[in-house]
C-alpha cells in the first residue's frame, strides 16, 4: 500500500501492477485529465473522451507492464493507446471531423481574461470558433496540433506517440496551424 | 511573426489551459473493474497451489503414500487411459462426493500407493485375498484440485 504521494510514475505502474489499489487511483488522477483532454480535443464527443479514457486506463491496469520507459514518457505511452483506442470508436462513429460552421458546439470556453464583457464574448467566441477550428483538421494535423500546442507536448515524444519522424511532426505542425490560420480567417470573414 | 499568428498562439494557449477533467463515474467504474481484474488475477495465481494442497489433502484423506507424480495434461488424459488398459481396465472409478463437483476441464493425475482396503472404502471392487496389500493407483483431480476418481494401476 503507498504511503507517499510522490511516486514517480514507473513505481505506480510498477505497483498497480501488483494490484496496488491506492497506485492506481493516484496513477489514474494524474493523468486522466490530460487523457480525457485529449481525446476531448480530437473528437469533439464528451462521450468519447469517455470511453477512450476509460478504455485507456483498462489497458494500464491489464498490460502496465508493457510500458517501456526508454521509448518515451509515460504520457507519450497513454497517448499512445488514447490514439488507438479513438480510432477505434471514430470508425464506429463517424463522422470524424465536427463540422467549423456546425452551429451547436460544446461548451463555451471559461477562459476569457478580457475586463469588458464585450472582449469577454468575444474572445469566448475566438476561443470556440479556434476550438472547432482544430475539430475540422485532418486528424494527422490536428494530432500534432492537439499534441504540441495544446498538451506542450516536445517533438521527439510527439514522434514517438504518432510513430512518425520527428520531422514529419514539424512539418505537420507547421501545415496544422496554416489551416488553423485560415479557418479563423475565413470565420471572421464570415461570421455566424 | 504576423499578428495573426500571434493571435493563433495566443488562442491555442487559452485552448490548452482549458483543465477539463474526465467525470467522477468514469474513475468509479475503473476502480470496480481494477478490483475484478485483480481478484481473478489472484484466483489464478492460487489455483496451481491449492491444486498442490488439495492433492496433499487427498493423499492424507485417504491414507495413502506418495509414491510417483506424474502431472498430465486433460489432452493426454485419454492416452493415459488407454494405456492403462494393459495393467488395468483403464477405468477411473468416480469418488462418492465427485457428482456434486463441476466437470473437468483440466485434469491432473496423481500417482500414488495406497493400501486395498483404503480402494473399497471408495467404492473401487478389489479382491478380498489382497485387503493388506498395497498398490499403485491414479487419482484423478479436477481444475480445482478436488479428487473425482481413482483408477487401479496395478
Amino acid at each position: 500500500m503507498l504511503e507517499s504521494p510522490s511516486h514517480s510514475d514507473g513505481d505506480l505502474l510498477r505497483l498497480l501492477s501488483r494490484g496496488d489499489k491506492e497506485a492506481f487511483v493516484q496513477f489514474y488522477r494524474r493523468h486522466q485529465g490530460a487523457v480525457y483532454r485529449f481525446a476531448l480535443q480530437m473528437s469533439g464527443r464528451a462521450e468519447i473522451a469517455e470511453e477512450v479514457t476509460q478504455d485507456v486506463f483498462m489497458v494500464v491496469m491489464r498490460a502496465s507492464g508493457q510500458y517501456d520507459e526508454q521509448r518515451g514518457s509515460v504520457l507519450g505511452y497513454l497517448y499512445g493507446i488514447a490514439r488507438n483506442v479513438m480510432l477505434r470508436a471514430l470508425e464506429r462513429e463517424r463522422p470524424y471531423a465536427a463540422a467549423l460552421d456546425d452551429g451547436e458546439g460544446g461548451p463555451a470556453s471559461q477562459l476569457a481574461m478580457g475586463q469588458d464583457l464585450a472582449a469577454e464574448l468575444a474572445n469566448n467566441e475566438r476561443v470556440e470558433i479556434l476550438r472547432k477550428a482544430v475539430l475540422a483538421l485532418p486528424p494527422a494535423y490536428r494530432e500534432a496540433v492537439v499534441l504540441c500546442d495544446l498538451h506542450e507536448m516536445d517533438y521527439a515524444d510527439a514522434a514517438v506517440t504518432l510513430n512518425c519522424p520527428v520531422g514529419t511532426i514539424r512539418s505537420r505542425l507547421h501545415r496544422g496551424r496554416a489551416l488553423l490560420l485560415e479557418k479563423m480567417r475565413a470565420a471572421e470573414r464570415c461570421p455566424a | 511573426m504576423t499578428e495573426d499568428e500571434s493571435e493563433l498562439l495566443d488562442g491555442l494557449r487559452q485552448l490548452a489551459a482549458d483543465r477539463q477533467q474526465a467525470p467522477s463515474c468514469v474513475e468509479e467504474r475503473l476502480l470496480a473493474a481494477f478490483e475484478r481484474h485483480h481478484r481473478k488475477r489472484r484466483l489464478l495465481l492460487w489455483l496451481p497451489a491449492g491444486s498442490i494442497a488439495a492433492a496433499a489433502a487427498a493423499v492424507l484423506l485417504f491414507g495413502l503414500h506418495p509414491a510417483q507424480f506424474h502431472p498430465a495434461p486433460a489432452a493426454a488424459l485419454v492416452a493415459s487411459a488407454g494405456a492403462a488398459d494393459e495393467d488395468t481396465e483403464g477405468v477411473f472409478y468416480p469418488l462418492p462426493e465427485a457428482e456434486a463437483l463441476p466437470p473437468v476441464e483440466n485434469a491432473l493425475v496423481v500417482r500414488v500407493e495406497v493400501p486395498v482396503s483404503s480402494l473399497r472404502l471408495m467404492g473401487v471392487p478389489v479382491s478380498e485375498d489382497n485387503a493388506s496389500a498395497n498398490v499403485q493407483a491414479d487419482v484423478l483431480l479436477g481444475q480445482d484440485g478436488l479428487a473425482r476418481g481413482v483408477r487401479l494401476v496395478e
